[in-house]
C-alpha cells in the first residue's frame, strides 16, 4: 500500500511539474491544481505520530489521527481560493493580451 | 491571560480591521481612514508587544483556545518576532499614508485597503507565530492580498507579473506543506519549539533532511533568493507604488526571518544549511549589483537592488556568530526603511511624469521640478550604498566588522569570511554607481520628453511618506545605538533555544500530558 501511494504521488507531482511547465497557461493552471492534489495525498499518506497511528482507519474500532485530516482540509480550502483567482487573472489574461501563450505575454522586459 | 492575549493582537487587529473595512466599500474616505487607524492600532499594540517582551525577559506565549502547546495552536512572541513585527507595521503605517496621498487608480478600488490590511496580518502572524502549519496559512495570505494588489494595478502588465507571481509562489507553499508532512512523520509535531525539542534528541530521522530542503526551498522562494528570484523584478515594478514599497522591503523579509529560526532553533545542527545561505548571498549580490546597473526603471533597479542587499542579511545569517546576526537583523531593520522610501520616491517621480512609468527614458530629467524629492533621494541612495551619516552605513559597517571578527575565531574556515568580505566591499561600490548613475539620470540631465509640448503634471503622490522614512533612516544612522543594543539583545536570546522552548512548553512538560522524547 505504502508503495503504490508513494509511486501515486510521485506520478501526480511530476505530471503537476510537467503541465505547469507548459506554454499555455490554462495547462499551467490546472498543473497548480495537480500538484495540489499530489500534496493532499501526501498529507493523508504521512500518518501520524512517529508514523505508528496512521490517518485513514485500516479496521473497525482503529484509531486514526486527525490532525493530517485537518491539514488537507485546510489545503483543500485554500488551493480551492488559489484556483479561483488563478481563473480570474486567465481570464484578465486573455481579454487583455488577447493570448494564451505564456511564451508571447511578455510585456516587462527591463 | 490578558497580558498574553498581547501576543495575537498585532495580527487578529488587521485582519478584523479589513472584514470592516470591506463593509464600509461604498464609502472609500471613511474606508480608507478606518484602515488607517487600525493600522495604527495595531503598530500601537505590536510596538507596546515589544516593549512587554523587552522589559519581560522571556517570550510572551498565547495558546490558542488554552490548548497546552503541543496540541494547541502557539503564538510566540520573542524578542526576533516581536522586533520583527513593529519592523513589518512601522513600513506599513507609511504604506498606508502613501497610499492616502496616492493618484493611483489601483488605490481607489474598494477592495484596496482589506487588502492591504489582510497582508500585513498575514506578515505580522507569519513572524509572531509559533506553529509551522499556522505559517502555511499566514503565508497562503500574503501570497493570495500580494497577487491581488498586483492585478489591480494601473500598469497594464500587472495580471501578467500577477500570475508569474501566484504560480511560482504557490508551488513554494506547496514545497512548505510537504516540508510540514516531512517533520510530521518524523516527529509528530507543528510546533516549533517542540520539534525544535525532538529534533534535538533524534537528529538522525531520514526524513528530517527532506523536509528541511522543502522548508528551504520555500523560503527561498518568498524572500526571492538566487536561483528562484526570476519572477521578483517583474512582480515588483508592476505592482502599485504603495504595494511595490511594501512587497520589496518587508514581505521579502518573511523568509529572512524563517532562516533566522531554522538556524538557530530549528535545525542548528545543520552546518551545510550556513553554507548554502553564504554563497546564495554571495551570488545574489553580484547577480542583483548587476541586474540593478543594467535596467532602465527605476522601480525595477530597486527590485534588484533588494536581491542584493537580501544576499548581505543571507551572508550575515550564515556565518552564524552572535556578532553577524546581530548584524544582519540590524540589515534587515534598516533595509526595510529604506527600500521603502526608495521605492516611494520612484513612484513619486512617475506619477509626476507625463506618462506614468518609471522607465528612465520618462523620467529623465523630471527631477528638476522636484528638488525635494531630490534631497530624499539622494540621502536615500546614500543610506543603499552605505555612506555615513545614514542608517546604510551601521548596519554595513556592524556586518563587516562582524565578518572580520569572526574570520579569527568562527564556526567555518577562514576562506568562507575573506571571500566573502571581499565580495561585499565589491557589491558596495556597485551600489553606490547604480544609485548615483539613477540619480544622475533623474536630476542632472535635462528633461526632454517623448512628445514636444509634454509636460510635468503639477501634482503627484504626497511626499509625506518617504519623508518620515528617510527621517527615520537619518535617525537610525545619527542614533544607532538603540537599535544595535536592540539587535544585540535579540542575538542572545535566539542563541539560546532553550528558552524559547521552555516559554512555550511550560505546561506540558509539568504535567502528566508530555510527550516521551527519544523513544519511538
Amino acid at each position: 500500500m505504502e508503495i503504490i501511494s508513494a509511486l501515486a504521488i510521485g506520478a501526480l507531482f511530476g505530471l503537476g511539474i510537467y503541465q505547469l511547465l507548459r506554454r499555455n497557461v490554462i495547462r499551467s493552471a490546472i498543473g497548480m491544481v495537480i500538484i495540489s492534489n499530489a500534496v493532499n495525498l501526501f498529507l493523508l499518506s504521512i500518518g501520524a505520530y512517529n508514523g505508528v497511528v496512521e490517518s485513514y482507519a485500516k479496521a473497525i474500532g482503529q484509531r486514526s489521527d486527525a490532525l493530517p485530516q485537518a491539514l488537507i482540509l485546510t489545503a483543500i480550502v485554500i488551493s480551492l481560493g488559489g484556483f479561483s483567482f488563478v481563473l480570474a487573472t486567465l481570464f484578465v489574461i486573455s481579454t487583455r493580451y488577447r493570448t494564451g501563450d505564456s511564451d508571447e505575454i511578455r510585456g516587462l522586459t527591463n | 491571560m490578558t497580558q498574553t492575549l498581547l501576543a495575537i493582537l498585532p495580527f487578529v487587529v488587521p485582519l478584523a480591521g479589513a472584514v470592516i473595512a470591506l463593509l464600509l466599500r461604498d464609502n472609500l474616505r471613511l474606508q480608507s481612514l478606518w484602515a488607517l487607524g487600525a493600522m495604527l492600532t495595531a503598530l500601537i499594540l505590536s510596538s507596546f508587544l515589544l516593549f512587554m517582551v523587552a522589559s519581560a525577559g522571556q517570550p510572551l506565549v498565547f495558546q490558542m483556545g488554552a490548548w497546552p502547546a503541543p496540541f494547541g495552536i502557539s503564538i510566540v512572541a520573542d524578542l526576533l518576532s516581536a522586533t520583527m513585527a513593529v519592523m513589518v507595521q512601522v513600513v506599513f503605517l507609511f504604506g498606508f499614508i502613501y497610499a492616502l496621498g496616492s493618484k493611483d487608480k489601483a488605490t481607489h478600488y474598494p477592495t484596496f485597503y482589506p487588502l492591504f490590511l489582510t497582508l500585513c496580518a498575514g506578515l505580522t502572524g507569519g513572524m509572531l507565530t509559533g506553529d509551522i502549519f499556522n505559517l502555511f496559512v499566514m503565508v497562503e495570505l500574503i501570497v493570495i492580498s500580494g497577487t491581488v494588489l498586483t492585478a489591480i494595478s494601473d500598469d497594464r502588465y500587472g495580471a501578467e507579473a500577477a500570475y508569474k507571481y501566484f504560480m511560482i509562489n504557490v508551488f513554494g507553499t506547496f514545497c512548505l506543506l510537504f516540508g510540514i508532512g516531512a517533520l510530521y512523520i518524523g516527529y509528530g509535531t507543528l510546533n516549533m519549539a517542540d520539534l525544535a525539542r525532538h529534533i534535538a534528541a533524534r537528529p538522525n530521522e531520514p526524513i528530517l533532511f527532506a523536509g528541511v530542503v522543502f522548508l528551504t526551498i520555500t523560503f527561498m522562494i518568498k524572500s526571492a533568493i538566487v536561483p528562484f528570484h526570476f519572477w521578483q523584478p517583474d512582480f515588483h515594478t508592476a505592482a502599485p507604488t504603495p504595494v511595490s514599497a511594501m512587497l520589496s522591503s518587508v514581505v521579502v523579509k518573511l523568509g529572512v526571518y524563517m532562516f533566522f529560526r531554522m538556524t538557530t532553533l530549528i535545525v542548528p545542527h545543520m552546518t551545510w544549511l550556513h553554507g548554502l545561505l553564504i554563497v546564495a548571498g554571495i551570488v545574489g549580490i553580484i547577480f542583483g549589483g548587476f541586474g540593478a546597473t543594467g535596467t532602465h526603471n527605476a522601480k525595477r533597479m530597486f527590485a534588484y537592488s533588494t536581491l542584493a542587499q537580501i544576499g548581505f542579511i543571507l551572508v550575515g545569517i550564515g556565518w552564524g556568530t552572535p556578532l553577524s546576526l546581530a548584524a544582519a537583523l540590524i540589515f534587515t531593520v534598516n533595509h526595510a526603511l529604506i527600500k521603502s522610501a526608495m521605492l516611494m520616491l520612484s513612484g513619486y517621480l512617475a506619477s509626476r511624469a507625463p506618462v506614468k512609468s518609471a522607465s528612465f527614458s520618462v523620467i529623465k530629467g523630471t527631477g528638476k521640478y522636484a528638488p525635494f524629492a531630490g534631497v530624499l533621494f539622494f540621502l536615500g541612495g546614500m543610506a543603499l550604498a552605505g555612506l555615513p551619516p545614514m542608517n546604510g552605513f551601521i548596519s554595513k559597517l556592524t556586518l563587516f566588522r562582524s565578518g572580520v571578527v569572526a574570520s579569527q575565531a568562527g564556526p567555518l574556515s577562514e576562506t568562507s569570511f575573506w571571500l566573502p568580505l571581499a565580495l561585499l566591499g565589491v557589491s558596495s561600490i556597485m551600489t553606490l554607481v547604480y544609485v548615483f548613475r539613477a540619480l544622475m539620470k533623474i536630476w542632472w540631465e535635462p528633461f526632454e520628453p517623448d512628445n514636444a509640448g509634454d509636460k510635468m503634471k503639477a501634482r503627484g503622490d504626497l511626499l509625506v511618506a518617504p519623508a518620515g522614512l528617510i527621517a527615520l533612516c537619518l535617525l537610525f544612522g545619527l542614533w544607532g545605538g538603540p537599535l544595535v543594543n536592540l539587535a544585540q539583545d535579540t542575538t542572545a536570546w535566539i542563541s539560546t533555544p532553550e528558552k524559547y522552548v521552555q516559554a512555550v512548553m511550560k505546561e506540558s512538560l509539568s504535567s502528566h500530558v508530555a510527550w516521551p522524547v527519544g523513544e519511538k
